[in-house]
């Protein structure tokens, strides 16, 4: 778990932003809050996760964390429901849903639902809400996967559960549903104190591209992401190679896995099919343990891209704008709501888009830099984890005055 | 004359999804003329903020959605052009935007069902509203305290206020008319186009009006 307290963001959102955070955590001292999710680590909702919950802690709001526990079996159900929720085709077996609810009723047994506020991240373990009536506690869904076109029959099973919910919450207003339960705005974040994010000398960057043998002699393209399809690494080699017809580069795909992700071996033998024999081509596999290394790639980049065909959220992008880079992303997910078209970042909807982009701000710095400049402003303003912070507080006091418009502290 | 203090409070806002979304311009005033007053208020007053530390073309969110999505730029001006200083009511605002589009639509009816690029999607918001250490009881006291305060304050009392006092006002104008009797003052921070600067900008501008006024 992290060890930086609030008082280390000061120097960077200032000290109104931290006096604001006590303001609203003030009233909710001594209230106790549950996070559940799937993964310990690997994926943006751990590492959110990982930061958050000390500084709740701090905040004087204690705070614990779970993770669901099962089987390869369960593992791969979830993947497959991730994925219908992303649109993918599933017809749940009842052997599907009979293992769903084991697995959840069998965690439940051990789980202690004595806090104020239960949050629960994901579908993997939405059927906690089962136990809703075993406690006072408010509960709350955390969505951070794109469902805006949801396989129907996924979503009308999990929608079953997702209405016992007191909140559902949303990472961009693409996933918001008509539903009975209030529906919240809740953008995920980045920490600029992480290793993955906070500052580091050019001669560390150096070592990296050296030690990951990459040249500095051209412009470094670079996606960073897990080998999933639906982050479309294949793709971004395609269009990297229209792009490179005009203007000479690098490409880097560099990702590591998830403990939920069985997937990812198959995909990344696709890419490094796809990409063999071309020595610009640079794939690297990182272990869960390289912020620093993403940290430098990004870093050492001319340009990001996030060419994902759906996507959660994509924090990549929020990462590539902090370091005031130029952000290339696809309009998906919660993409658009990072990238607003030709002020922080550009949205692509093809290859052919990704490839012409990538000339034009390969060939215009002046406009490039700008791009990067506005990024690194907006990422300011909405997708640190003070302002992810700031949200659960405001959630919290919210849920605790439901139907009020404005509520008075 | 006995001063009543100004007391400066913050807001913070929860951004609530309508699960209401247009596709077309027909869907767009539609929905405009059912949903909630705070849903005009948040994207004609709040959403832009967000991203406060540049200026856009258009500061609502119909008109830009209008621009960019449906590619509709003569409406998206017109819809731009509003002047909220004109109205004074989220319901007379409502009214006005609604016309402009079904004028709009009347004139170019084809343009009604065209589908735009990406959905508008209706959100509203919920603000916490809380109180911070400062008050002012002077002019000197109320400069000082601007110098400092955090943007989130100075956006509840000069936009916030607004859904409280009527949209041709604010908080400061208020206080300073009615406790200090500095209506001069008043009326020109009344006057900022909160549109075309920054938040940042707005304090320097409010700082700049009181050491005018002080000095005179």
């Amino acid at each position: 778990m992290s060890s930086t307290s609030l008082a280390d963001y000061e120097s960077i959102v200032g000290k109104q932003t931290i006096g604001e955070l006590q303001l609203l955590a003030e009233g909710l001292k001594g209230r106790r809050v549950k996070m559940v999710n799937s993964t310990a680590v690997g994926g943006g909702v751990a590492e959110i996760l990982n930061r958050l919950i000390p500084l709740l802690n701090e905040l004087g709001i204690p705070t614990d964390w779970e993770v669901i526990r099962g089987g390869e079996d369960f593992f791969e159900i979830t993947k497959k429901i991730h994925n219908a929720l992303h649109g993918e085709p599933l017809s749940l077996t009842p052997r599907m849903k009979e293992v769903f609810l084991e697995v959840s009723r069998e965690n439940l047994r051990y789980t202690n639902l004595d806090q104020d506020f239960i949050v629960i991240h994901d579908p993997q373990p939405i059927l906690y809400i089962e136990a809703k009536d075993r406690t006072a506690a408010k509960w709350a869904w955390r969505c951070h996967i794109d469902i805006s076109n949801p396989n129907g029959e996924v979503w009308e099973f999990l929608n079953g559960y997702v209405e016992k919910y007191d909140a559902a919450l949303f990472s961009s207003p693409r996933f918001s549903k008509r539903l009975p339960i209030p529906q919240y705005l809740f953008f995920p974040s980045i920490d600029p104190l992480s290793d993955k994010n906070r500052n580091l000398e050019p001669e560390f960057i150096d070592q990296v591209l050296e030690r990951l043998h990459i040249p500095k002699d051209k412009p470094i393209i670079t996606q960073i992401s897990r080998f999933d399809r639906l982050k479309d690494p294949v793709g971004v080699i395609k269009a990297y190679r229209m792009a490179k017809r005009y203007i000479d580069c690098r490409l880097v795909l560099a990702g590591g896995g998830a403990s939920d992700d069985p997937e990812g071996e198959v995909v990344l033998d696709e890419v490094l099919t796809e990409a063999k024999g071309d020595p610009d081509i640079h794939i690297v596999l990182l272990p869960p343990t390289s912020s620093l290394e993403i940290n430098a790639l990004q870093r050492a980049s001319d340009l990001i891209l996030q060419k994902s065909i759906r996507e959660g959220f994509g924090l990549t992008v929020a990462e590539g704008l902090w370091k005031r880079k130029p952000v290339i992303g696809s309009a998906v997910g919660g993409i658009p709501a990072q990238i607003i078209p030709n002020l922080t970042g550009v949205l692509v909807y093809s290859i052919e888009g990704t490839a012409f982009q990538i000339r034009y701000l390969l060939t215009h710095p002046d406009i490039a830099k700008k791009l990067g400049e506005y990024g690194h402003e907006y990422v300011k303003e909405e997708f640190l984890i003070t302002r992810n912070l700031r949200r659960y507080l405001l959630l919290f006091n919210v849920l605790l005055h439901p139907g009020e418009r404005i509520i008075h502290l | 004359m006995e001063v009543n203090p100004f007391y400066f409070f913050t807001s913070s806002n929860l951004v609530e999804l309508t699960g209401e979304k247009a596709k077309t311009l027909k869907e767009l005033v539609d929905l405009l003329k059912r949903c909630t007053g705070s849903a005009i208020f948040y994207h004609v007053f709040q959403s832009y903020r967000e991203r406060h530390f540049a200026i856009e073309k258009y500061h609502s969110d119909f008109a830009q959605w209008i621009s960019t999505s449906l590619d509709e730029e003569i409406l998206a001006e017109k819809l731009g052009a509003l002047d909220i200083r004109d109205f004074t009511s989220i319901r007379s605002l409502r009214e006005a935007m609604i016309q402009v589009i079904e004028t709009h639509l009347q004139r170019y009816p084809r343009c009604g069902s065209q589908l735009g690029k990406t959905p508008f999607f209706f959100c509203q918001s919920v603000s916490v509203v809380m109180p911070t250490k400062y008050i002012a009881w002077s002019l000197e006291d109320f400069y000082q305290i601007i110098e400092k305060i955090g943007v989130r304050s100075i956006h509840y009392h000069l936009i916030e206020a607004r859904l409280r006092l009527g949209i041709h006002t604010n908080d400061f104008s208020y206080w300073l008319r009615t406790s200090l009797s500095r209506d001069r003052l008043a009326k020109r921070i009344e006057g900022i186009d909160i549109y075309f600067h920054t938040l940042e900008e707005i304090r320097s501008i409010i700082l700049q009006y009181v050491q005018e006024e002080m000095e005179t």
